[in-house]
């Protein structure tokens, strides 16, 4: 026990001058030191859902900008105030810039930056905004759409599922969008809706889609971080579409149909570039096809030629402009006219969507 | 060679300052070994935690603000405790103590804005002595085990804050969470993050102290707890103080959550069910049911936790890292505690001398 | 009788912190003979014994097994060496058989134990010791005669010569030790021997070849049993000082009634007869009402309704002319009726917590000791040390842990606490039980020092020779009845042990 005792208290000798002398590396930026960013996930980059591609986005900028800026990645921060102290700890390394990647980060990531006017803040998915903090996110509606479409044609039965994490707009606007893109090529396509209320929760999310499946759907899409439902409907030998990443090259089969992607080193480069630069500024941001922020996957090699042909026509007059998901006239799914004959629905309309379309089996409230 | 485990025949006073300082020394290098498996410098990770938990004012703010909810569910537990009591439901009397004051916030708006936080909090002690008490008259009355019922009333706890934070009592532009408090209904910060909680934790120390050692109650919960036979022959009516011991032991964690609520996050939300009432448990255990004792072991505990955000910023390691390091660090220090009460010594074998 | 040494333990001291346990003891067993080992409590008998079987080492001295000088470590040592010991408690399982419980623990077994194979051998050992148990009945549902064979039984089957029974008779009735000292000549006879703990004196002289007496940790005399002619000569060694075999005892006489029981009974739980059939009976003032039985006939629950611990399902229970049936144990106290329970350990102090606590704990939510909810520290602390004094409790300190104490110097606080509290009702359940001379003497004189001063007390005893020395009344119980009620002059042990055996149930009850 004595020897044990000295060793330790040595230990402890060698520990001290560095508590003592920690504060050497002081955060003191020169010309040609990289700038620090930071970057919030809700969630481990290892889910190969939605923290996957925002890293995805990161790694993108790092090789872009080689040495000129550091990366401090935090994983799996919580949507309370543990999110604001992550900030603040990147803010006293010396972050010049933060990213922060899901909703319920904006209220704290608001307060930060009142606090913070020298940083730059950038939250996805949410609303609220600063002189010194943007909200950015992705037309995701239109890749849902042409997802809908080829779901439509490859479902024998018509009937499709759809696991949902919560009935916020972003959701339900995915779901109307899918359901619409189904109906336009199966008109009796029905879209049942089963929310989990999680964004991650990989059995949660699994239970969802075998239900679905045990309901009839031969066909599961999904609003979720874990490729968990579409693994499920692999396994039942049914369909399914991917989000966020490309699930046909994760699960390794040609049954998930295709995957509606994000790109988000198309918007982290540029504003960090602009960080950079001093010509950062406060914006609301919602980028389409035409910002590449969002993409399709590669088309299973079971979808029909004329299928993928139809489906990249489309996507192409998205990209003119010369069509758009929400166009009227639209019905909620208890036959309210929500949107008038040949009008497009605005922004507004579309970031507080709280219905369902003709043809979704469920509740959006 | 063997080893026997042999009781101590009396509480060594050296012993019980010792171990627990060899205990933690133990932790570090056992966590060191993992560090190093994992290539990082485990005395540079070290320091960064204690940085990360002490470095800066900020960082002194947010561990004191996350001690406050730990040593109040600490408090909460080691009442039940005193009586062998297993109360491992803190958590879930801690998120009905949140829904309780979410109540008053959100539908009592016909209050005097004064009223609302006293009122609020109040009701966040009623939600949360009325989850203890059920366990509580339950064993009192049919012999129920109290780790099952407590233990399954946090999921019913947890479940009832989900729901209201999903759908029911949802704000109606989040996809979770309640609208925030009305903000003069907020418990004010005085010194940066930290808000006017930390003084009612103090007092409640203070008084915890006060009843359990020296008030008639305090002796009987003592006598129950130790031999709880004796306390029946003497007259002590076991029942009604494992409901009343119950009851201050929920509003005591309920009244966590209410503070937590009101002060740090305005609302109920996702991560009401943050673990304060588990890691409660682990604050009584380690402080002995000792209310001083607790503050350290509580401030402590929320160091670690704090500062094991260091380890993604400036070590670069994974998260899961400071889960593993926190469990690494506590196991040696609750299997220490065997050793206050018992020594080791090495059985020599037949024959020689 | 020729005599081989079988265990030597030579020069043996133990220290523990602060106590000398056993000082320079000297121990010779003889192959065949049975050793008695006696003295008063905290002596240092079972310390000395906790040696010999491996839970303690000596710190200095050496032990010889047949000649062989040993170091034992553990339990499975000593068994090794074919010493096994009968603790008070019986280290047995409930709900196995006896065969069960016999080979539970052995390690070489196979994983499925061929149990007729083990019933077979079970039934040849008890057929030679005349050890009488069905080796497939349940435990549970043994008597407690039956279950000490199967603890010896559980020794034979592994082995054991040197047999050390920890005060075995403590428990037995008078039947049941004869019983057992058949089966003890039986084993000598094959070649066993044993040491018996004991400080029942008259045993000694039935059971024991020699006889060893320790006091203070200090071996005070080895004698040929037969070389002894009074037993105060015994008392004497173990005390260190004459012993009193006369009680200084008040005339009888009676006050008026405080306790009335009618027609009391209780359900039992397990059983369909009653754990308390219809009782019925009075204490007055200036009376010691005793209860006579075999334990597990109902003493207990008596006892246990009277003073709110247990309830009662018909009949009344009246205290100083007001019904108490089923009241709390609290109301029941502050009616002022005191209880020496009958496990000190389990019901009458909290062992980890000080003396000078546990001496205050009738009191500390009177006036006395606290004011409103506040209890008053410096008060507990004279009224605990005045007590100590008062009633010669032999502690270190008044903030010494009740554990740590002796059985019979826990038994004085527990009496100190009662006494002092006592408003005129004493429930004493087996107050003298395990302790030695001393304190026995002590406790009775105290006892009947309450019933001097007007008090109406129930004595719950097994020991006909206390309840007929310091008894008024005897009340004799049997299956949860009372079979008769007699005065004390009038009671002979051949009667009272009728009366025990349920033999001869006399009708006309004077209740």
């Amino acid at each position: 026990m004595k020897k044990l005792s000295i060793l330790l208290t040595c230990a402890l000798c060698t520990l001290a001058p560095i508590f003592a002398g920690g504060s050497t590396e002081t955060a003191e930026m020169s010309e040609d030191a990289p700038m620090k960013v930071g970057v919030i996930y809700v969630s481990a980059p290892g889910d190969f859902g939605y923290s996957y591609m925002h890293d995805q986005g990161t790694i993108a900028a790092e090789e872009y900008f080689g040495d000129k800026i550091e990366v401090i990645r935090m994983e799996n921060i919580a949507e309370n105030e543990e999110s604001e102290r992550a900030m603040e700890s990147l803010i006293d390394e010396g972050c010049k810039i933060i990213f922060a990647n899901s909703y319920n980060y904006q209220q704290y990531m608001q307060n930060v930056a009142k606090e913070h006017p020298d940083v730059y803040f950038e939250h996805c998915s949410g609303y609220l905004d600063n002189e010194n903090m943007s909200n950015y996110f992705g037309r995701m509606y239109q890749m849902r759409y042409l997802s809908g479409i080829i779901a439509g044609q490859m479902s024998e039965s018509g009937n499709l599922g759809y696991v949902g994490a919560f009935n916020t707009p972003e959701v339900v606007r995915g779901i109307n969008a899918f359901t619409l893109g189904a109906r336009s090529v199966n008109p009796d396509a029905t879209v049942t809706v089963v929310w989990t209320n999680t964004w991650f929760d990989p059995s949660k999310e699994k239970q969802a889609a075998e239900s679905l499946l045990d309901g009839g759907c031969d066909v599961i899409a999904q609003h979720q971080d874990t490729t968990e439902p579409a693994k499920a409907a692999i396994d039942r030998g049914a369909y399914a579409i991917g989000y966020n990443a490309n699930f046909m090259e994760l699960t390794g089969s040609n049954h998930v149909l295709v995957s509606p992607m994000w790109n988000w080193g198309s918007y982290m480069i540029p504003e960090i570039q602009k960080a950079m630069d001093g010509t950062w500024t406060s914006q609301s941001y919602w980028g389409g096809l035409d910002d590449d922020m969002i993409l399709l996957s590669p088309v299973s090699d079971l979808v029909p030629s004329d299928t993928v042909d139809a489906v990249m026509a489309l996507e192409q007059q998205m990209r003119d402009d010369t069509f758009d998901v929400f166009w009227g006239e639209l019905k909620d799914n208890t036959g309210t006219v929500r949107q008038a004959a040949g009008e497009k629905m605005s922004d507004g309309d579309m970031l507080t969507m709280d219905w369902f379309v003709e043809g979704v089996i469920g509740s959006a409230k | 060679m063997r080893f026997i485990i042999e009781k101590r025949n009396e509480k060594s006073k050296k012993m019980q300052v010792l171990i627990p300082i060899y205990s933690l020394l133990i932790s570090f290098v056992l966590g060191a070994i993992v560090l190093l498996l994992s290539n990082a410098n485990p005395i540079q990770t070290y320091a960064a935690i204690f940085k990360g938990a002490f470095g800066s004012n900020t960082k002194i703010q947010y561990t004191l603000v996350k001690m406050i909810p730990l040593l109040m569910c600490g408090l909460a537990v080691g009442i039940a405790f005193r009586l062998r009591f297993w109360n491992i439901g803190a958590e879930g009397q801690y998120v009905m103590g949140v829904i309780g004051i979410t109540w008053v916030m959100q539908f009592w708006t016909w209050l005097p804005n004064v009223l609302v936080l006293p009122i609020g909090l109040i009701m966040a002690i009623i939600f949360g002595g009325l989850w203890g008490g059920i366990p509580g008259a339950l064993k009192a009355q049919w012999k129920v085990d109290e780790t099952l019922t407590t233990l399954m009333m946090n999921y019913i706890a947890i479940g009832i804050a989900e729901y209201l934070y999903i759908s029911a009592w949802k704000a109606p532009k989040n996809n979770m969470g309640t609208v925030k408090y009305p903000d003069f209904a907020w418990i004010q910060r005085f010194w940066g993050k930290v808000h006017y909680g930390i003084f009612i934790a103090l007092i409640l120390v203070v008084i915890l102290y006060f009843v359990l050692y020296k008030t008639r109650w305090g002796f009987e919960l003592n006598m129950i707890g130790k031999n709880s036979e004796a306390a029946r022959c003497q007259g002590v009516s076991i029942k009604k103080n494992i409901i009343l011991a119950m009851l201050l032991s929920g509003a005591i964690a309920g009244l966590a959550g209410g503070i937590d609520a009101s002060a740090v996050t305005h609302s109920l939300t996702k991560g009401v069910n943050s673990g304060y009432g588990f890691t409660g448990i682990i604050v009584a255990w380690m402080s002995g049911l000792n209310p001083f004792v607790s503050i350290v072991i509580a401030l402590f505990l929320a160091a670690l936790e704090t500062g094991s955000d260091a380890l993604q910023i400036t070590m670069h390691l994974p998260s899961a890292m400071g889960e593993v390091l926190q469990g690494l660090i506590l196991i040696p220090l609750l299997a220490g505690s065997i050793f206050i009460d018992h020594r080791i010594k090495p059985a020599r074998v037949k024959g020689d001398k | 009788m020729e005599k081989t040494l079988v265990v030597e333990m030579k020069n043996i001291t133990k220290r523990f912190p602060g106590v000398v346990a056993n000082e320079d003891v000297t121990l010779q067993l003889h192959k065949g003979e049975v050793l008695a080992l006696l003295g008063e409590n905290g002596a240092g008998k079972s310390t000395l014994m906790n040696m010999l079987v491996g839970l303690y080492r000596p710190d200095e001295g050496e032990i010889y097994v047949n000649g062989k000088h040993v170091i034992i470590n553990s339990p499975q040592d000593s068994m090794a060496l074919g010493i096994g010991m009968i603790h008070q408690e019986f280290m047995l399982v409930g709900n196995l058989t006896v065969a069960e419980n016999i080979i539970l623990g052995l390690k070489d077994l196979p994983t499925v134990p061929p149990i007729s194979e083990i019933n077979e051998k079970i039934i040849e050992l008890s057929k030679k010791y005349d050890l009488k148990v069905d080796p497939t009945r349940l435990v549970e549902t043994l008597t407690v005669g039956e279950q000490q064979r199967v603890e010896i039984l559980k020794l034979l089957y592994r082995g054991a010569d040197i047999l050390i029974l920890d005060e075995p008779t403590a428990v037995l009735t008078p039947k049941e030790s004869q019983e057992l000292n058949k089966i003890l000549k039986k084993m000598l006879s094959e070649g066993k021997s044993a040491i018996f703990i004991t400080h029942k004196m008259i045993e000694v002289l039935e059971f024991s070849e020699t006889l060893m007496v320790l006091r203070k940790g200090k071996c005070v005399g080895i004698k040929p049993t037969a070389s002894i002619k009074e037993l105060s000569e015994i008392a004497n060694l173990m005390v260190g000082r004459p012993v009193l075999f006369e009680l200084e005892k008040g005339p009888f006489k009676p006050g008026k009634v405080r306790v009335e029981l009618k027609n009391v009974s209780v359900n039992s739980k397990t059983h369909t007869r009653k754990t308390l059939d219809s009782i019925s009976f009075t204490i007055r003032s200036g009376e010691i009402l005793g209860i006579a039985g075999v334990a597990g006939n109902g003493q207990q629950p008596l006892s246990e309704v009277i003073t709110g611990l247990m309830r009662v399902n018909s009949g009344s229970i009246i205290i100083d002319g007001e019904d108490y049936t089923n009241k709390t144990p609290l109301q029941i106290i502050k009616a002022g009726v005191s209880h020496i329970p009958a496990d000190r350990g389990r019901m009458g102090i909290v062992g980890d917590m000080s003396v000078g606590e546990n001496l205050s704990m009738k009191k500390y939510r009177t006036q006395e000791l606290s004011n409103h909810h506040m209890i008053n520290k410096s008060k507990v602390r004279q009224f605990a040390s005045n007590l100590i004094q008062k009633f010669v409790i032999k502690t270190p300190t008044q903030f010494t842990s009740a554990k740590f104490l002796s059985g019979g110097n826990i038994q004085k606080t527990i009496l100190a606490r009662e006494i002092n509290s006592c408003k005129g009702i004493l429930i004493a359940v087996y107050p003298s039980r395990g302790l030695d001379v001393g304190a026995i003497e002590s406790v009775r004189q105290n006892i009947i020092a309450q019933r001097d001063r007007g008090s109406a007390v129930l004595l719950v005893s097994e020991e006909l020779d206390e309840l007929r020395t310091v008894c008024d009344r005897i009340a004799v119980m049997f299956e949860g009845r009372i079979m008769d009620i007699m005065d004390a002059q009038d009671a002979s042990t051949e009667k009272i042990g009728l009366l025990m055996a349920g033999v001869e149930r006399s009708e006309e009850c004077d209740s």
